[in-house]
């Protein structure tokens, strides 16, 4: 199993063009003949001033461009609006896509939808994952869009490649991507007898995409802007759990804890202790964070267990 | 004689003095192409920042792009009415008073503002929604019609009647996603100026006789009173008690239909 393709935007380079006619995007790797303003793959502007890298390393994700157009199959998705964008799709006979619950905005009559089918429908209702699948079957219209600001990632995924997506993020994705989740294995344990509680800060599961025998094409959703940066080998990162978009299956994570001040416990306050919970990510590999990431709940109480791998920092 | 020579605005139909760049009637800039999707949808014009658009004897500017605040020079003589918790500010001369309103009982209880202000020039007033999203400038010709979904009128003209209408059906007030009633603004003898905020973007397109779209039932922004709604359940078989519903807004025209992309219900109570 690869990784999904890696961006690597250079903000002074106009793009790798390898032939007088051929140009291959910056964001997904994609040839295009240059001759529209967006990847028709993507839709990244070709534009070079659109790449922005950060002095810290984060590549500022491309924004598409209002109306920009991306195919896939015989079929197309238009990204309309800026502010909270919307996915355009039009789908062509025998093409379909699937979707998460609550993000469809208006669709054609013609267009089909049906629940898909998907195991461990107990496990994701009490891990707060969406119980229902949407499909949608070609040929017609169907538009989708989520319910905050921010930007749409639209990530083309080859033959082989895959990405991990933390729950929620995911907006549709073509049949040509298969759909599994694993769990995140990062939990910790507060409290005892019947205040036992167990808290997942990166969520009980991630959702896993795989494109396996033909290319497709996924979409996800960040709240506010979105970043990504490439990890290499043994270079690690520390991020907000709530933050994490995506990564690649590589990017190997354990949570992080640190104690400013020392591991100072409030006993007459119920065992509070100030904290910092981090994600660590570990290269090589790709991660995305979304910078509009919502409050992670720590109730601040004394942990009885943590996830094997975890660290701890006291500073 | 030189024949006088005027701009006509795609989006509202006003003219404006040749150089202007912006429509004086709505704010829409003149000199940027529409944005239509494939599909037929068309973008609210993105207003720029400052632009001013006029109404009898008072101007409106509109500030700022991600909350947009709607700033209101009121002429002498000239008032606007408006929605609770949507004042951001104003000149001390600027007389408020109340709109007498029908069914103030049946509006509470089915969530709708139970106080219209209204506010009376001269002075300067100015308005903003507490979320991000786009300020959808409508001039209303008599005659015009036209249905806003609760909670996305900002302000209001007083040449325009305000009133609301109860949406038939029980199946459409419980799955609709607009609850009982929903704003009616009617242009009789006079032009005036609706004002609403969509939340996200907002976008636009016109329903043939017959022609039917249907749209999630939150993404509904305003349509015009001719579009007919009905509430349709699909039904989604899961194996997993017995699957689940979803509820689709059917629209039919003839006539105008504006949605807004974050279609999240927000309450202003």
């Amino acid at each position: 199993m690869s990784s999904a393709p890696t961006p690597s935007p250079t903000p002074n380079s106009p793009g790798n063009v390898a032939g007088a006619h051929t140009y291959h995007c910056r964001w997904c790797g994609a040839a295009s003949d240059a001759s529209s303003l967006s990847c028709p793959k993507c839709g990244a502007p070709i534009d070079v001033q659109t790449a922005v890298t950060t002095d810290s390393g984060w590549n500022e994700l491309p924004p598409i461009r209002d109306m920009a157009k991306i195919q896939f199959g015989q079929s197309f998705c238009q990204i309309e609006g800026k502010y909270v964008p919307v996915a355009d799709f039009k789908l062509a006979v025998g093409n379909g896509i699937y979707f998460t619950h609550h993000i469809l905005l208006w669709k054609d009559e013609q267009v089909q939808i049906s629940a898909m089918p998907m195991a461990g429908g107990w496990k994701r209702m009490f891990a707060g994952m969406p119980l229902v699948m949407t499909q949608a079957a070609g040929p017609g219209r169907i538009a989708f869009s989520k319910d905050a600001p921010g930007e749409l990632i639209a990530l083309p995924l080859n033959p082989g490649q895959s990405v991990d997506v933390r729950e929620h993020v995911f907006m549709v994705a073509t049949h040509e991507i298969s759909y599994d989740w694993f769990q995140t294995g990062m939990w910790f344990v507060t409290g005892s007898g019947n205040e036992r509680e167990t808290h997942y800060p990166l969520g009980m599961f991630m959702d896993r995409f795989t494109a396996t025998s033909a290319p497709g094409l996924l979409l996800l959703h960040g709240q506010g802007n979105v970043f990504v940066r490439t990890l290499a080998e043994g270079e690690h990162i520390m991020i907000k759990p709530t933050a994490l978009l995506y990564k690649d299956p590589h990017v190997r994570m354990h949570l992080h804890l640190e104690y400013p001040g020392g591991n100072t416990n409030f006993t007459w306050w119920g065992n509070w202790s100030n904290r910092f919970v981090w994600l660590r990510l570990h290269g090589p590999g790709r991660v995305a964070v979304q910078s509009h990431f919502p409050p992670m709940e720590d109730p601040g109480r004394q942990i009885q267990s943590i996830e094997p791998l975890s660290t701890r920092q006291q500073w | 004689m030189e024949p006088l020579q005027r701009i006509v605005c795609d989006w509202c139909g006003g003219q404006s003095p040749p150089g202007a760049t912006t429509c004086t009637t709505c704010g829409a800039p003149l000199n940027v192409k529409n944005l239509v999707s494939d599909s037929g949808w068309r973008e609210a014009p993105r207003l720029r920042d400052m632009s001013e658009m006029k109404f009898g004897n008072s101007t409106c500017q509109v500030e700022g792009e991600i909350v947009p605040v709607a700033d209101i020079n009121l002429g002498a003589g000239d008032s606007i009415f408006f929605e609770h918790h949507v004042m951001l500010w104003k000149d001390e001369s600027v007389r408020m008073d109340v709109m007498p309103l029908q069914g103030g009982i049946k509006r509470a209880l089915a969530g709708m503002p139970f106080v219209v202000s209204i506010a009376s020039g001269p002075g300067r007033v100015a308005f903003s929604r507490d979320a991000n999203g786009e300020l959808v400038i409508l001039p209303l010709h008599p005659g015009m019609e036209m249905d806003v979904r609760e909670h996305a009128f900002l302000l209001c003209s007083h040449t325009i009647e305000y009133s609301y209408t109860r949406i038939q059906g029980l199946r459409n007030i419980l799955f609709g996603g607009q609850g009982m009633f929903i704003d009616r603004f009617v242009s009789r003898s006079a032009p005036g100026l609706l004002i609403l905020h969509g939340y996200g973007n907002v976008f636009e397109r016109r329903l043939a006789p017959g022609e039917s779209i249907l749209l999630e039932p939150g993404a509904l922004l305003y349509k015009d009173a001719s579009v007919v709604m009905n509430v349709e359940t699909q039904k989604l078989t899961t194996g997993f008690f017995g699957g689940v519903g979803m509820n689709l807004v059917r629209m039919t025209g003839p006539g105008r239909l504006g949605i807004q992309s974050m279609y999240h219900h927000h309450h202003t109570e």
